[in-house]
């Protein structure tokens, strides 16, 4: 049996994942593949427990959250390392609720990159330093949240507003909002404005959290 | 045959490191500075007198700022501008002015680059 960690490389950079893939397939380790293509569900064509895939950017996960429908998902059979990220807090966050295991910067060194590679395919949750107190920050902020959002009980939501707010959770931009309810980007663009308001959310991640936290199973009180 | 010699000094990190390591890997390429900062660039140049420089592109339709003074004082300089998030490159060389050409941004593409530049003169198809 091969005793080796699978790692899929599924970077949109070429150059980066071929380079990727050059490092590891140098390691016994290792049964490096690079894939090209479209995104979607992957046959790992191995034990997934012992598989990572790699990643270069979150749209991979919006990809995955449209093919699950009609094709299963992956998601828990694999671990996700995304490599040379922003410095950006709401990605980070964003791609910490996909699921991903590994967050690795665009400063890091091939060095650190290969250590994240090691530590997701053993079940290890690796970031940067820095990192970890935005996700400490985070956890607090959205406690304080889920309380004030528990007492404030109402935020008069239309129905339509409610719609919104899953697809905001998926990642999904205005324009792919507006596509999803035949809608214009403006009028989109002017839904989210007031939802941000009525709930008090800084941003959409922001929103999304909160609406998790307080949603009812009938979504909210609507206010048609 | 002289090694075709090769100064690095693309972003991000991990992909100058990686480039730094693969061109390590060619018999006939060498690489003969790293440089981390756009600054240090000149310098290097100077010093290292590579045949080929590597960089990061950020604007594809726009020649990156320090190559201009660069290939006006080194004319024999190629450079390779790869876009740190895309899958674009661009090869710039002085005649009587700078021009340019896209190069196919893969690892095979970056070191065949290197090799029929030297090989054929400057341009590549």
């Amino acid at each position: 049996m091969d005793s080796r960690t699978k790692v899929l490389i599924r970077c949109r950079n070429r150059l980066l994942a071929q380079l990727i893939h050059r490092m590891l397939s140098k390691r016994t380790e290792f049964d490096a593949v690079a894939l090209e293509g479209q995104f979607g569900p992957m046959d790992c064509g191995h034990s997934p427990a012992r598989s990572v895939v790699v990643l270069d950017s979150l749209d991979f996960f919006l990809e995955r959250s449209k093919a699950d429908s009609s094709r299963g998902s992956d998601a828990g059979a694999v671990k996700y390392l995304l490599i040379a990220m922003e410095d950006d807090h709401g990605d980070f966050l964003a791609a910490v609720r996909c699921g991903v295991l590994g967050y690795v910067l665009q400063d890091a060194s091939a060095a650190d990159i290969l250590a994240a590679v090691r530590a997701v395919a053993a079940g290890q949750a690796t970031c940067p330093p820095g990192y970890m107190a935005v996700l400490f920050n985070y956890i607090a902020g959205r406690s304080d949240k889920s309380r004030k959002g528990r007492g404030r009980g109402q935020w008069g939501l239309t129905r339509r507003e409610q719609q919104v707010i899953p697809l905001i959770g998926r990642g999904l931009t205005n324009k792919e909002i507006a596509a999803h309810f035949n809608l214009s980007e403006r009028t989109v663009k002017n839904h989210i404005h007031r939802i941000l308001k009525k709930v008090g959310a800084s941003d959409r991640l922001d929103l999304y959290e909160v609406w998790q936290n307080r949603a009812a199973p009938t979504g909210g009180t609507m206010a048609n | 045959m002289k090694p075709i010699r090769v100064l690095v000094a693309n972003r991000p990190r991990v992909i100058r490191e990686l480039m730094v390591a693969a061109i390590a890997d060619q018999p006939d390429i060498e690489v003969v500075g790293e440089v981390d900062d756009e600054s240090g660039i000149v310098r290097a140049v100077d010093e290292t007198r590579p045949d080929f420089l590597i960089v990061a592109l950020d604007r594809h339709d726009a020649l990156p700022r320090f190559c201009q003074p660069i290939l006006q004082a080194y004319p024999q300089l190629k450079i390779i501008a790869i876009a740190p998030d895309r899958n674009t490159s661009v090869f710039y060389w002085a005649s009587l002015q700078v021009e340019s050409n896209p190069i196919e941004a893969s690892e095979t593409g970056v070191l065949n680059a290197l090799r029929s530049i030297r090989q054929s003169g400057m341009r590549v198809q």
